[in-house]
């Protein structure tokens, strides 16, 4: 304000410093407001949540079955990583073909189609992903609460990450690799499979722990799709409903006992530890792949 | 006895006069014409690459040098909206005749670009590219001996043969490109085509590539773009001034640059203009 009332008597090449000054200095501050508040919320979060965690995780979580609201997190754990698993298993080759298709041919007509779809799952609740899973292969498909149930609804929010960050990567291998294999007869399949593949790959894999760590934290579509299970998977992968950790913090929170909170508590760490864990990974990783591409 | 003599004395003569007669053409196109979309960048270029020469393509910067070396190895065909009229042979084979594989002609037709380009792999995995994506020399044994000939080939085994493996982004400027000759020499083209390969290097560098095309001349055809007009002088056989898209004329070098046909050609080579 001040700046504008003596804006008549200052000479335009200072009032355009004094400008650049203020917003220079808003913008400092919003940053660093925003630095602040970003950080205490992960550092408060992580506290809450180990502070909780870590009296709760004895080894009984590690070797035991959940009883009741009492035991342990094996068939959780177990759980986790199978429907985490399965559904990358599920959504790496359709999500990569679609990236590809999207990065290669972009200009073709499906392109626009094919990216729509895509925006659109991304931004559908996984709630509806899960319902829609419940009524295709819980009930019309009589595969009850299962693996594999879980693993596709996982597979399906999964999928446009994939696909974005697989036609992402493919963009970005420079032309000039493209035009190198070309001219020593490299056919397109060649071009894709030998070039951009080997060179997009670590930029793929990034996308994939993304989907991953998203895998791991999804609650609501398992609900519906994977049930819960005491007991550690037996290998079907349908009619056989499996526990998952998401499951045992939605749950056990809200029951009267000690014990089901330390479970709560224990689960909670662990789906935020192993999605820690992964996010570091990628960082790595893409800061390896970053030193590897100079 | 004299008449025996008579005989010998003409077959030994007619080796000697075999350079004397008409050198096959490599390369021959005849009133290209193409365009990026609607707009015309080559007009009527007729010209004529005889075997294991090398022909200099010189110019101003924009005048389509680039456009009509990548129109014979048919690279401009990947870039969309292109269009080329007339007729370009290779070894006098139309390659834009319907049915003609772009793919096979790129194995005959190597191209060196501007800017080295090595994939981020290994030295030997970027010699043996070529030859995975071709399948040949699919043994081991085959493939680890090409690729130690075409190192040789571009004069850079001796520099690399204890460290084949590694990542072929750590060699020098001048090195990557000279890995990239020997790539394109591993699938053993019958003719080069070198769009500028030194501008992006230093003095004893570039005379390295230099030295390199006049030795491989003795087995390729080389096509080379260059803006160096010494670099010209020195290594090519002939010379074909290109201005806004025309070929103004072709001559052998010597003649080309100390007494040129057409005045356009002597107010660049005195720069006058570009
Ligand atoms: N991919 C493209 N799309 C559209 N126009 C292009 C494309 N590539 C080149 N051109 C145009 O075609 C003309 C000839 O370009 P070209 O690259 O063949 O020239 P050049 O003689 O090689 O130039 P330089 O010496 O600068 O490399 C230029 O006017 C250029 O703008
Ligand atoms: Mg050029």
């Amino acid at each position: 304000m001040a700046a504008a009332s003596a804006s008549t008597f200052v000479p335009p090449r200072q009032r355009r410093r004094l400008r650049r000054r203020l917003t220079d200095g808003l913008g400092w501050t919003v940053s660093t407001v925003a630095f602040l508040l970003l950080g205490a919320a992960t550092i408060s979060i992580f506290w809450a949540i180990a502070a909780r965690g870590a009296h709760a995780l004895h080894l009984a979580i590690f070797t035991q079955v959940t009883q009741g609201t009492a035991g342990g997190l094996l068939n959780a754990i177990e759980g986790t990583l199978l429907l985490a698993v399965g559904g990358l298993l599920l959504a790496i080759p359709p999500g990569m073909a679609a990236g590809i298709f999207l990065a290669e041919f972009g200009a073709s007509r499906f392109a626009p189609v094919l990216r729509f779809m895509s925006d659109v799952l991304v931004g559908l609740p996984s709630i509806v992903v899960g319902y829609f899973v419940y009524i295709v292969a819980v009930v019309d498909l009589g595969w009850g609460f299962s693996a594999l149930a879980g693993a596709i609804a996982l597979a399906i929010i999964s999928l446009p990450y994939i696909t974005r960050t697989s036609e992402m990567a493919f963009r970005q291998v420079p032309a000039d690799m493209r035009d190198a294999a070309r001219a020593l007869g490299a056919t397109d399949g060649h071009v894709i499979l030998r070039i951009c593949l080997p060179i997009a790959a670590s930029s793929v894999l990034t996308g994939v722990l993304l989907a991953l760590a998203i895998s791991v934290g999804e609650t609501a579509p398992l609900l519906y799709t994977a049930g819960w299970s005491n007991y550690t998977w037996n290998g079907h992968l349908t009619h056989e409903p499996v526990g998952y950790l998401t499951y045992a913090i939605w749950a056990f929170i809200t029951e009267p006992f000690q014990s089901a909170h330390a479970l709560a508590y224990a689960a909670a760490l662990l789906v935020s530890a192993f999605v820690l864990v992964i996010s570091i990974a990628s960082r790595m990783l893409m800061a390896a792949s970053r030193r590897h591409s100079r | 006895m004299p008449d025996l003599d008579f005989r010998a004395a003409v077959t030994r003569a007619r080796p000697a006069a075999q350079p004397a007669a008409e050198p096959a053409e490599a390369v021959a196109t005849r009133e290209v014409n193409f365009y990026y979309g609607s707009r015309q960048v080559l007009f009527d270029i007729t010209l004529t690459a005889p075997e294991r020469e090398i022909l200099a393509l010189i110019g101003p910067s924009g005048c389509g040098k680039s456009t009509f070396l990548r129109t014979l190895n048919r690279m401009n065909d990947t870039i969309p909206n292109t269009r080329l009229t007339g007729v370009v042979r290779v070894e006098g084979e139309d390659i834009y005749a319907p049915g003609a594989d772009p793919i096979a002609l790129r194995r005959r037709v190597g191209l060196i670009f501007q800017r080295s380009n090595p994939f981020p792999f290994s030295i030997r995995d970027n010699v043996a590219y070529g030859l995975k994506v071709n399948g040949l020399a699919k043994r081991k044994a085959d493939r680890d001996a090409a690729v130690e000939r075409s190192l040789q080939l571009a004069g850079l085994w001796d520099e690399v043969k204890d460290r084949l493996d590694t990542p072929a982004h750590a060699l020098s400027g001048g090195q990557q490109q000279r890995l990239c000759i020997a790539r394109a020499l591993a699938i053993e083209p019958r003719i080069l085509l070198m769009d500028e390969p030194a501008s992006a290097l230093d003095p004893i560098a570039t005379s390295r590539i230099e030295e390199l095309a006049l030795e491989l001349k003795t087995r390729y055809t080389i096509i080379i773009v260059t803006h160096n007009l010494q670099q010209a002088a020195r290594i090519s056989d002939r010379t074909a001034f290109f201005l806004s898209g025309r070929l103004v004329e072709t001559a052998p070098t010597q003649q080309l640059f100390t007494n040129p046909g057409r005045k356009e050609t002597e107010d660049y080579l005195t720069g006058r203009f570009g």
